[in-house]
């Protein structure tokens, strides 16, 4: 209970400025680093999932169930491995996660060229690995940025509760305001962490409108 | 490593055994809490959805309502919501159904959408009223969807009533959080383990229900995207 | 020239889709493969750009065996267009026709002048260029696909039921445009399709294929239709056959009568023009049904004979000013003459003899 604190003091968000911008820094780094990591891995992968359509099963799989691991409990089995209170800590499970949701976007993406499409491409000359650059990972953007979209957000959300164990960005302040009973902080967490999705999701919605402009007002 | 022996230790001690802190009564507590959320939540998001979803009205609520469900912290509303309620169960529970209502409105919804319309059509056709087309039509054929929706939810449950701990709940989450407020390594990893065989136990429990409700001819119908990645893939969002 | 010797294809699987096909296909004309679904029509056509490997006998373009060429350059000098047009949807429709110039590496600028030419060629207006293919409605994909395949200027162009997808009114816009394309660029052309109307208005040779690829018929147009080779090839061409044929002779054959004015009390008004306007009888009108003899086939003087109340078909001139008129029985009588056709139609029914 609050015993007369105000939900918002606006004073201390004047004075703190500096403070929670650096926060919401140090959480960019944390949720964002992953994504681009979980980025860079799917798209091998992912190839190789086309490649070898036998390697897709087994791995969603092990993708589906490691995406349902609550994120706390990953943290902490990974303590002892990467640290209490480090980036790595927090870091290396939202890896998992923003991979588990950017694989099976971008096989669906490399698998959404229509069959004629792969075959007039094959039919004017070009190679497998020349159409796979001009014709399936073009055609894969849309699909890619749906999927960074989700990870992007959901990597936001989640690296706040990295401060359970010492690291969590923006998170810090749940746990700073629970402890000396104090809302304004959380609410400034909250609202921080719901603005940097907000913020992410509007870059990579233009980042569509940029690199996949046939996307966009085609189909609707 | 000296997991093993942090695991037996954690398994071997005698609070672990027997009484409120026991592995069984703490895994009771998480299970009772997460059904109850889930309930709630099932309560609320799923004749909405049914609504939604056959009326084709509300749609934009759905997606607006998932995304921003998704950027919310969850750590900080269950915070939030204890210091302006209480510490007490009630307290965590509104948080925790908040953020396992969004999963099952959409897949409520977009399952119910996504029934074939000529199937709706004939039904119609054949006499059935629209309360009868969508309980015994649509209903059954958006079951998997629903399910899969049911899963994510549960799942984000599962893991949320961890972090709940924190504020002051029981379940498993105490053991962690405990653990690491005590630097006591072997009750941390103990009870992070436990989770992830629950979470994992739960995925299964949902993999072989929606196995069952998907008709035998359909069943190559791929339901096992990746918990919460599957709904916001639909196409609107490309 | 393409020639297929012993050509065939097994499959793994031990199911033949070709037995072993021995077809020559002739430089600067158009030969047309057509079949029911199954007989591996589809299959021949892909073995000319190793699509399809063989396995057994050879395919040989001007003399080379294709399975001796390096498969990208050999599909780059061969135009390839299919049902779904198979346009890159993340490209925009100057760079899909683009295509094939810059991967023979010619420079953008070049490649992109060549295209808009083309487009221009496929009767495609210029601000078509900066959209999207799906921005396009079905005909004018299968319009850029046509544009596409002839980018590079190859001198072979497959087509593999390049005119199916779309509705029927496209498809004759799209075979007219086929057909004055061809009159002006003489390439030679494989056309596979399972439309034996579509066949025989577009093909100077029809192939008619039965299972495995085994040749039923190879014939022009004219021959096929009036004397099927045997009772399997009249069946697949359908009952109306001898109506069909009227369609590859041209309306010229037809005796014009000067106008009269009347029939059996039906009067033909015209505009100040003198195009037909209606057919009167006391408070009656009716359209009028007319023909070219300068353009149009048999067929149509038929059909508008038949269609007029009058009973005389209206000739009319390239402006649509009335020329003469043919009474049924002169039409039929022109349909009876002739066991030689003279078949030089109008860009309709063009037929070269082979």
């Amino acid at each position: 209970m609050l015993d007369g604190e105000p939900l918002v003091r606006w004073r201390w968000l004047g004075d703190h400025l500096g403070y929670l911008a650096g926060l919401t820094g140090d959480h960019a780094v944390i949720a964002l680093v992953p994504v681009l990591i979980g980025l860079l891995l799917a798209l091998p992968l992912g190839l190789a999932c086309t490649r070898w359509p036998r390697l897709y099963q087994p791995l969603a799989a092990v993708f589906n169930v490691v995406y349902a691991l609550p994120s706390l409990a990953v943290f902490v089995v990974l303590i002892p491995y990467t640290g209490l209170a480090t980036r790595e800590t927090v870091m290396v499970p939202l890896t998992f996660y923003a991979l588990a949701v950017l694989l099976p976007t971008t096989v669906d993406g490399l698998r959404a060229v229509p069959e004629p499409v792969r075959q007039a491409a094959t039919a004017m000359g070009y190679g497998p690995w020349h159409r796979l650059a001009a014709v399936e990972l073009p055609s894969a953007v849309p699909y890619l940025i749906a999927g960074l979209r989700v990870a992007a957000v959901s990597s936001i959300s989640l690296a706040a509760i990295g401060a359970l164990i010492g690291r969590g960005g923006l998170g810090y302040l749940f746990v700073d305001g629970f402890q000396r009973t104090f809302p304004t902080p959380i609410l400034a967490g909250i609202v921080l962490v719901a603005l940097l999705a907000l913020v992410c999701d509007l870059v990579l919605v233009a980042a569509r409108r940029l690199l996949a402009p046939w996307a966009a007002g085609v189909a609707r | 490593m000296n997991w093993l022996t942090w695991l037996n230790d954690f398994f071997a001690a005698p609070a672990h055994r027997s009484g409120p802190d026991s592995v069984l009564h703490r895994v009771l507590e998480h299970l009772v809490f997460s059904a109850e959320a889930l309930a709630l939540a099932t309560l609320l998001a799923v004749p909405l959805g049914l609504l939604i979803g056959y009326t084709g009205r509300g749609l934009f609520l759905v997606t607006a309502l998932t995304g921003i469900a998704r950027a919310l912290p969850t750590l900080g509303l269950v915070t939030l919501a204890v210091l302006l309620a209480g510490v007490g169960d009630t307290a965590v529970l509104l948080p925790l159904t908040a953020l396992a209502a969004p999963p099952l409105l959409v897949a409520t919804a977009e399952g119910i959408r996504g029934t074939d319309p000529d199937v709706r059509d004939a039904a119609r056709g054949i006499g059935l009223t629209h309360p009868q087309t969508l309980f015994q039509v649509c209903l059954p054929a958006a079951l998997p969807t629903l399910l899969a929706g049911a899963r994510t939810a549960a799942v984000q449950v599962i893991a949320t009533a961890t972090v709940a701990a924190y504020v002051g709940l029981g379940g498993l989450g105490r053991y962690v959080i405990d653990g690491l407020a005590t630097r006591d390594f072997p009750t941390t990893v103990g009870g992070a383990l436990l989770v992830v065989l629950l979470a994992v136990a739960v995925q299964l429990l949902f993999a072989l229900l929606i196995r069952y409700a998907t008709p035998r001819g359909a069943r190559t119908v791929r339901v096992d995207e990746p918990a919460g990645s599957s709904p916001a893939l639909s196409k609107e969002s490309i | 020239m393409i020639r297929f010797e012993g050509a065939a294809k097994r499959h793994p699987d031990g199911t033949v889709a070709v037995r072993g096909l021995d077809l020559e296909v002739p430089a600067g004309r158009t030969t047309v493969l057509v079949g029911p679904s199954g007989c591996g029509k589809t299959t021949i056509l892909r073995m000319v750009n190793r699509m399809v490997v063989p396995t057994g006998g050879r395919v040989l373009l001007d003399g080379t065996d294709v399975a001796t060429l390096p498969a990208a350059q050999l599909r780059r000098g061969i135009g390839y267009v299919i049902q779904q047009a198979g346009l890159f949807p993340h490209r925009r429709v100057i760079d899909n026709v683009a295509t094939v110039p810059r991967l023979l590496g010619w420079d953008r600028k070049r490649a992109r002048a060549r295209a808009a030419e083309l487009l221009e060629l496929v009767g495609l207006p210029p601000e078509t260029a900066r959209r999207y293919p799906a921005q396009l409605s079905g005909g004018q994909q299968q319009r850029v696909g046509v544009a596409r395949a002839l980018a590079a200027d190859p001198p072979v162009l497959l087509m593999d039921e390049p005119f199916s997808a779309v509705d029927p009114l496209v498809r004759a816009g799209l075979q007219e445009e086929l057909l004055r394309l061809q009159a002006e660029l003489g390439k030679t052309v494989l056309f596979v399709t399972h439309d034996i109307e579509e066949a025989v208005r577009l093909g100077d040779r029809v192939v008619v294929l039965r299972e495995h690829g085994e040749i039923a018929q190879l014939a022009d147009p004219h021959t096929l239709l009036t004397a099927p080779a045997d009772a399997g090839v009249a069946a697949f061409l359908g009952r109306d056959r001898g109506l069909r044929g009227l369609g590859l002779r041209p309306a010229a054959e037809v005796p014009l009568a000067k106008l009269e004015p009347a029939y059996d009390g039906w009067q033909l008004t015209l505009d100040p023009e003198g195009r037909p306007v209606h057919w009167v009888h006391g408070g009656r009108s009716h359209p009028v049904p007319v023909f070219d003899p300068a353009r149009d086939t048999l067929r149509s003087a038929l059909d508008a004979a038949v269609l007029a109340p009058s009973g005389h078909a209206v000739a009319v001139d390239a402006d649509g000013r009335a020329v003469g008129a043919a009474s049924r029985a002169a039409v039929v009588a022109a349909l009876a003459e002739s066991a030689a056709p003279s078949p030089q139609a109008g860009a309709g029914a063009q037929v070269n003899h082979a």
